[in-house]
């Protein structure tokens, strides 16, 4: 059974992190990641995707999801420099499930992304996120964040802001 | 009628090659429609019924295993009234069925029945079948069609370039390749004539790539450093396909898999010398897979396959997939987070390249100066005993050979 406070504090963590991408706050970003952080976009929508086997969009560990994130303070990476202007509406939030002090908490998002790197295109992006959360010395840490496109298999621009 | 000889000369190139319309309608029925183009892998459909859809230039295909295990390239397009038949990306099937009015197909695209046949008056069936590539031939397993019925044979479009298949393919103990990891496809604002100059471009890597230089040690680390001391090479193979070897700066064995030890690699190694012996091992695995482009829309990215697909004069899709080798299947996950890395729109490297690649088509609209410099390199490139023309990796010796199969293309009679 889930209380209210739980529910709550799950979704303040989900909007508070959704603010951060945006934004382009990379390091507060990164440290809402546990030491042992998994970080899943996978390349198709078919729930039977094993990331051992198929290729994903983005399969990190907490090591990768650091690199992800000093490549985006060089201020060299140019398929985000400057960074995109991106806003994102997170809803549908449900705890699905709560064990072993983890909350697992399944949202929907749309996300507009003005690329503002070549053409200044308006970018939609949509999907279904699944987090995992664990308290860490008293705040909320994300061990797992797994993010399915509607669009995963299609040809998809890049995506190498933080979704 | 444009005038490729002028476009195209030996040490530059015309704007208007990425941007005219025109030119992209005479590239699909001259390189894609006419050439030879790389459609898929045997391993991607190993059983009977096994399909999946690709396009040959613009146009739609279904690369499907028959029944006696042959594969087969099909235009993915009913010939009754021209709807798509199949719009899977992959999957199995046992006859191939449009869903408008019921015509059926079997897997060699054999017109199998029509619905209501009463309607048709001496109707012949053999003679409205699925219409297929005349054309399709395999190396190593890498399917090609061509959709001209005829021209130069597959072994003579590749030529002595087959050794750059044979590099990647000779890293499995059994000789095979493995396309099974699916893959990622990313979208580029750009002509696609830029993926395959980028991908044997060795010149931009300390560049565009700065932000990973920046932050993490790679196997490209030996290519940013001063000019002189830079080993790396570029090379021309002959009709458009152009190579990097890295492996001259290599200087140990596993240096393109960044680095590797431990049970998994020498159990590896000990297969390898069973079949090659120790000297050849020791090469293979100091050398490591090719980086090279076969014309037009095959690149051998190292440890990744990439094709290139056109989809108009301003727009292409990269797509790729890690190669698996046969034999090693430990070495699967790490072949996976290295394709991660490396391509696709949220890896490493390639979003950087798509966005330079973008801003390059954004450029290129500009009339001012539309003269595109190709000379780097003339001055110290060589011809080797093999007769490819070799050079510094950040030579334009690549851009060259890309270009001069192209005019030669473009202009044959």
């Amino acid at each position: 059974m889930i209380s209210d406070a739980q529910y709550r504090s799950a979704a303040d963590f989900l909007y508070r992190e959704a603010r951060l991408a945006d934004e382009a706050r990379y390091a507060e970003w990164l440290a809402l990641w546990t030491d042992d952080g998994v970080y899943w976009v996978p390349a198709t929508t078919d729930p039977a995707a094993d990331p051992e086997r198929h290729l994903s969009h983005v399969y990190d560990n907490r090591a990768r999801i650091e690199t992800r994130v000093k490549l985006l303070q060089t201020g060299h990476r140019y398929s985000q420099e400057p960074a995109s202007l991106m806003r994102r509406l997170v809803s549908n939030i449900e705890v699905t499930a709560a064990e072993a002090g983890e909350l697992t908490v399944e949202s929907n998002f749309i996300l507009a992304e003005l690329a503002v790197q070549a053409k200044h295109e308006l970018h939609w992006w949509a999907g279904r996120t699944t987090h995992r959360l664990r308290p860490v010395d008293g705040e909320l840490r994300m061990s797992r964040k797994t993010v399915v496109l509607v669009n995963a298999a299609e040809p998809l621009p890049n995506l190498a802001f933080l979704i | 009628m444009i005038d490729y000889k002028s476009l195209v000369q030996d040490d530059r190139i015309h704007a208007s090659l990425y941007t005219d319309p025109q030119v992209f309608a005479d590239e699909m029925e001259r390189i894609f429609h006419r050439g030879w183009v790389f459609v898929g892998h045997e391993s991607e459909i190993p059983n009977p019924g096994d399909f999946v859809t690709r396009r040959v230039g613009t146009e739609p295909v279904i690369m499907v295993r028959g029944a006696e295990g042959l594969v087969s390239v099909l235009i993915n397009r009913c010939r009754h009234r021209g709807t798509m038949v199949c719009p899977a990306d992959r999957g199995h099937a046992r006859t191939l069925t449009c869903p408008y009015h019921g015509w059926t197909y079997d897997l060699s695209g054999a017109l199998l029945g029509v619905p209501y046949p009463g309607g048709y008056g001496g109707f012949d069936k053999t003679a409205n079948g699925l219409p297929r590539a005349p054309r399709v031939d395999a190396y190593r397993g890498f399917v090609f069609a061509s959709l001209g019925p005829d021209g130069i044979s597959l072994a003579e479009h590749l030529g002595p370039a087959t050794r750059l298949i044979d590099r990647s393919c000779d890293l499995s103990p059994v000789g095979e390749v493995e396309l099974t990891a699916g893959w990622v496809k990313h979208r580029c604002e750009a002509n696609w004539k830029m993926l395959p100059e980028n991908d044997s471009d060795g010149y931009h890597l300390g560049f565009v790539h700065m932000a990973l230089f920046k932050t993490i040690r790679s196997q490209y680390q030996r290519v940013v450093g001063d000019e002189k001391t830079i080993r790396a090479v570029v090379r021309d193979w002959g009709h458009g396909h152009i190579e990097i070897d890295w492996s001259p700066g290599y200087e140990g064995p596993f240096e393109w898999l960044g680095g590797a030890s431990g049970p998994a690699v020498a159990a590896f190694t000990a297969a390898l010398e069973l079949r090659d012996g120790p000297e050849i091992t020791h090469r293979r695995l100091m050398e490591g897979p090719a980086h090279a482009l076969i014309f037009p829309n095959l690149f051998l990215g190292e440890t990744n396959i990439a094709i290139v697909e056109p989809v108009s004069v301003e727009e292409c899709v990269h797509w790729h997939t890690p190669m698996f080798w046969k034999g090693v299947p430990e070495f699967n996950g790490r072949l996976l987070r290295m394709a991660e890395a490396g391509m696709g729109p949220a890896s490493f490297l390639m979003p950087d390249d798509l966005i330079v690649a973008a801003r390059n088509q954004l450029g290129l609209h500009a009339q001012t100066a539309p003269w595109l410099l190709l000379g780097r390199g003339l001055n110290r490139e060589r011809v080797d005993a093999l007769g490819r023309t070799v050079s510094h990796v950040t030579d334009e010796t690549t851009n060259r050979g890309f270009w001069h199969h192209f005019r030669a293309v473009m202009t044959e009679t």
